[in-house]
């Protein structure tokens, strides 16, 4: 996967409400149709770094099956990092397609 | 970086293994409901995450400063390694801590009294005003300025931002309890502002106080008004009786603040007379502050310049090109200091030596110890240690070495320092200053770490080097390693020798200044007092010498006095010494000035109570006193100059200056050191105390109102005689106050204070450096035995005896105590010219000095090598070879 690429899919997956490791690691392979697949060991250091970076926010709350978890949430900081990355990953997708298919681009 | 991150990383990693817990739990309930069986699903749920261990240690490191871990993991091994070899890090921490704990508490001391003396912002541009004059062909660098030169200099100076001119004075203070004698600074307005230092309350002179009849003010020290108004704010405004005349409280200075080397209990101000400012006289001592960016030659061309308008205002330019009068500005710092600069640099000199010794002594010890240990670096280096790694953790064991060391030091340093300040020479300057403080506490911390750089450095480059590990066997030592350790050995003992051979110069010009008879005996048994019967309380002259002559009789009859008389002034009493120019009949040509000479008003029975012997003729008497018979005594000295012989002297005549009326000299007195030991004996002129008759009809007559008391018992010094001292001069007159009470061997010990404070600061670095020779020596040759006690094994095994051992290690122990001696002499000998301005009585080439020093040297070097030599002697054979 390309770096940096876990950071924005986790910001993504946290817009929806504050998750656990698990419940984000599984909503990220679901969310891409199993095309990403996250080797789940390398989600926790990415989220302690999102932490550091103060974009996340980590609480221990309740699981679902009544289990001491540790949740994450998305700060208003990490909102704006997203919206930006998300921006700049779009400009960037949309320049490798006018290489790729520049007939496309036009009719588009 | 994130300190807090950091700190907090343990609990960090806690909640990391709970929530991967977590993790594994909730994977494996999901594959459990999906159909497998909870082990198979555990393992899936693992394989799935990954290795947990290398999860948080990914984080872990995240939240770790890299640098700083490293160092710590190196303090703690340090410590270890500290703790576990006892010997070997007590050697060491003894060397530092005598090294560094002497070093700090020497420079503290030299800080306070030399380094630091001018207590003021800017001191730098802080200038004391003098002028040079040449007076019968004799140089004087530093001849007071007159009031009209004060006058001229204030009016003309360019280069001076603000001038002042003070003196010293003494007051009589009474209506404050006891009638007490006080020191004071008389001062004109500019002077504290010039300093810079603002009143603590209250406010500097004006200008009106300095007027002729301006209000009579004054200004308390801290300690004054502490002592006398119990720091009593209302102080301000009330008024003092100082010699019988009010004065005004206007000001309060700071509790710190010292008047260059004085300190006066209140200042005065200088009140100018009425009309205009003339004639020459004054004894005035001038304060400026450069204005900035301007040099002292600058302002030396200045005040030339000034001095030219100066001698054509008054009409003396004549006198003035005859004197040959100049400006000899120079930095303020040099009036409180003095000449003890040269003391200074040799003592910092002693210092680096010390310091070095030091270093030298530890690297070896550190040497020592990381060569025992190639074994462990080697096998280090083949588990793929790198020698950087290896050097580091053996500079940051240096390091750690040298701040316990530097601690140790400084506890100890602030021991001696008490010690000294409780102990320690009242003559010693500004001795109650003397604190650890933060430039004290700065230079300790260079010392222990300049020192564990250095010797951690020699550690690390001998062993820490690429391929300077060796392989772990066949540990034997390389005659490279084995030469620099004997270099640093010979380098300890040569300097060990060259700081004994100081101290004992020292010790020898010591022994000759008390070897000199002084021109008085047991002076330790000469109680002084001085006493100063003022104008306004008794003006008739008279009845002054009457009174004079009450105490003395009041005094004699105290039991345990022998003699008791008084003098303007006693031997090596500063400050109560007068020269006046002495025309001598027959010999100084009358349309000249004659030569300037010290004098004193004595009574009759001075020299008794002073010890000083008559070499010819005979002491003043009462009757000469009572009839004012013009009668001299002059020193013997002068006796020869003038006439050869002191006996040819008697029957001629001298006087004050050029004209009146003769005296007959009547005596001839052994000479007196007045100007300490260390000085030539000055030509004295005596002229007998009490009421002086007129030199010219019409004239009034004069009597001398302050003089000191010489009483000699032997119970002078005890508080008990000094109160019945005090008692017989009340009940003569309640209203005297008794002043400078101690005994004459206190001016005695003062004018040799410089000699023997340097002797004891330079006898503390020569035993120091004597010690640290002695554990070098004893460290390298205990070591050398330790290391070749399988070769001693040997050789007793095949039948040497073990007198021959011993020889074999003492002799190595002489070889090198010999070739440092050599050194050590040689260097003694070039660098002892530094300090002839010190000795007294001895060249700087002293042989007994520097045979007993080498002497010393060397028996501390056998006494060293014989215990590692004894104990090489006791090898047992049979156990070595086994444990081989």
């Amino acid at each position: 996967m390309v770096q940096g690429t876990l950071d924005m899919l986790i910001l993504q997956t946290l817009v929806l409400g504050p998750a656990h490791g698990q419940t984000i690691a599984h909503a990220i392979e679901r969310g891409s149709d199993d095309v990403l697949q996250v080797e789940h060991g390398s989600l926790y250091p990415a989220l302690h770094r999102l932490q550091n970076r103060g974009w996340i926010a980590a609480f221990w709350g309740t699981s679902e099956n009544n289990r001491k978890a540790k949740y994450y949430r998305l700060t208003p900081a990490g909102k704006k990092q997203l919206a930006a990355q998300t921006s700049r990953w779009e400009q960037v997708v949309r320049a490798i397609g006018r290489i790729l298919n520049p007939a496309a681009e036009k009719q588009s | 970086m994130n300190w807090r991150r950091f700190l907090h990383r343990r609990a960090a990693d806690a909640d990391q293994l709970e929530e991967l817990e977590f993790y594994l739990d909730i994977t494996a309930e999901e594959y459990i409901q999906r159909g497998m069986d909870p082990a198979t699903a555990r393992d899936a749920a693992r394989r799935k995450l990954g290795n947990p261990t290398l999860i948080r240690e990914e984080i872990y490191r995240m939240n770790t400063l890299t640098f700083l871990e490293g160092a710590l993991r190196d303090i703690r091994h340090a410590v270890r390694m500290i703790g576990a070899k006892r010997g070997f890090s007590a050697a060491v921490l003894l060397s530092l801590a005598l090294g560094i704990g002497a070093n700090v508490a020497i420079f503290t001391v030299v800080n306070a009294v030399l380094i630091r003396p001018l207590p003021y912002p800017e001191p730098e541009s802080l200038i004391g005003v003098y002028n040079s004059a040449v007076l019968q062909g004799e140089a004087i660098d530093s001849m007071p300025l007159s009031l009209d030169m004060y006058v001229a200099f204030k009016a003309g100076a360019q280069t001076f931002q603000g001038f002042g001119v003070w003196t010293p004075d003494a007051a009589t203070v009474t209506g404050l309890g006891e009638p007490e004698q006080i020191p004071t600074a008389i001062m004109t307005a500019e002077v504290l502002p010039t300093l810079g230092v603002r009143p603590y309350l209250g406010r500097y002179f004006s200008n009106q106080d300095d007027s002729p009849d301006g209000p009579a003010t004054a200004i308390l020290s801290y300690g004054y008004w502490q002592r006398k108004f119990g720091g009593d704010a209302q102080a301000i405004g009330r008024t003092v009786l100082l010699d019988f005349v009010p004065r005004q409280v206007v000001g309060v200075m700071p509790r710190n603040f010292r008047f260059l080397d004085i300190s006066p209990d209140v200042l005065l101000p200088l009140r100018l007379p009425k009309g205009p400012i003339t004639g020459g006289d004054g004894n005035l001592s001038g304060i400026a502050r450069l204005k900035a960016g301007v040099t002292l030659a600058q302002a030396n061309q200045d005040i030339a310049r000034v001095l030219k308008i100066w001698s054509d205002t008054y009409g003396v330019r004549q006198i003035a090109e005859q004197l040959r009068i100049k400006p000899a500005l120079r930095p303020l710092k040099k009036d409180v200091v003095g000449d003890v600069g040269a003391v200074l640099g040799i003592l910092m000199g002693a210092l680096a030596l010390v310091m070095l010794l030091v270093c030298a002594n530890v690297a070896n010890l550190v040497q020592v110890r990381a060569q025992g240990r190639q074994h462990e670096f080697a096998i280090r280096a083949a588990l793929g240690a790198g020698w950087g790694r290896i050097a580091r953790e053996l500079l940051v064991e240096s390091l750690t070495l040298g701040a316990l060391g530097g601690g140790l030091g400084l506890a100890l340093a602030y021991v001696g320092l008490r010690l000294l300040v409780t102990q320690g020479p009242a003559t010693l300057p500004r001795l109650a200053e003397i604190s650890i403080d933060s430039t004290s506490l700065l230079f300790a911390l260079a010392c222990s770490l300049g020192s564990s750089v250095l010797f951690g450095l020699v550690a690390a480059l001998k062993c820490g080097r690429p391929g300077g590990v060796q392989s772990p066997r066949g540990s034997s030592r390389s005659t490279e390693q084995i030469r620099t350790q004997n270099m640093l050995v010979v380098t300890q003992v040569a300097l060990a020798l060259v700081l004994l051979v100081a101290a004992g110069l020292m010790v020898r010009s010591f022994l000759a200044l008390r070897a000199v008879r002084p021109g008085f005996t047991h002076p330790e048994q000469i109680q002084t007092a001085r006493i100063w019967i003022p104008q306004t309380q008794i003006p008739e002259p008279e009845r002054v010498a009457q009174m004079q002559v009450d105490i003395v009789n009041r005094l004699a009859a105290i039991p345990g006095v022998s003699a008791v008389a008084f003098g303007s002034g006693l031997p090596m009493e500063l400050g109560y010494r007068n020269g006046i120019v002495v025309g001598v009949e027959g010999k100084t040509p009358v349309d000249q000035i004659p030569p300037n000479r010290a004098m004193r008003q004595i009574s009759p029975g001075l020299f008794a109570a002073q010890g000083t012997r008559l070499v010819a003729g005979r002491d003043f008497t009462w009757t000469d006193m009572f009839t004012k018979r013009r009668v001299a005594i002059v020193s013997e000295n002068m006796a020869r100059e003038y006439w050869g012989e002191p006996r040819n002297a008697l029957g001629k005549r001298i006087r004050a200056g050029n004209q009146g009326p003769w005296n007959e000299i009547v005596g001839v007195a052994e000479n007196v050191y007045e100007d300490g030991i260390q000085q030539q004996p000055p030509p004295l002129v005596y002229f007998r105390a009490g009421v002086q008759a007129p030199d010219e009809p019409g004239e009034a007559a004069s009597v001398r109102r302050g003089v000191t008391l010489a009483i000699r018992s032997h119970r002078a010094g005890t508080q008990s005689f000094i109160r019945e001292i005090s008692a017989a001069i009340h009940a003569v007159n309640p209203n005297l106050p008794v002043a400078r009470v101690g005994t004459l061997n206190d001016d005695y010990k003062l004018s040799m204070a410089r000699t023997s404070f340097t002797l004891v600061l330079l006898g503390i670095a020569g035993l120091m450096a004597l010690t640290l020779a002695i554990v070098g020596v004893y460290g390298v040759l205990a070591y050398a035995v330790a290391q070749r006690s399988r070769e001693i094994g040997i050789r007793i095994a095949l039948g040497a005896e073990p007198g021959t051992i011993k020889s074999l290690f003492v002799r190595q122990g002489l070889l090198m105590a010999c070739a440092g001696g050599a050194i050590g002499l040689l260097s003694a000998a070039t660098l002892s010219r530094w300090i002839s301005s010190l000795l007294f009585g001895v060249t700087p080439l002293d042989p007994v000095t520097y045979g007993v020093s080498g002497a010393a040297i060397l028996a501390a070097a056998l006494t060293a090598s014989y215990i590692p030599a004894r104990r090489a002697a006791s090898v047992d054979p049979m156990e070595t070879l086994r444990s081989e």
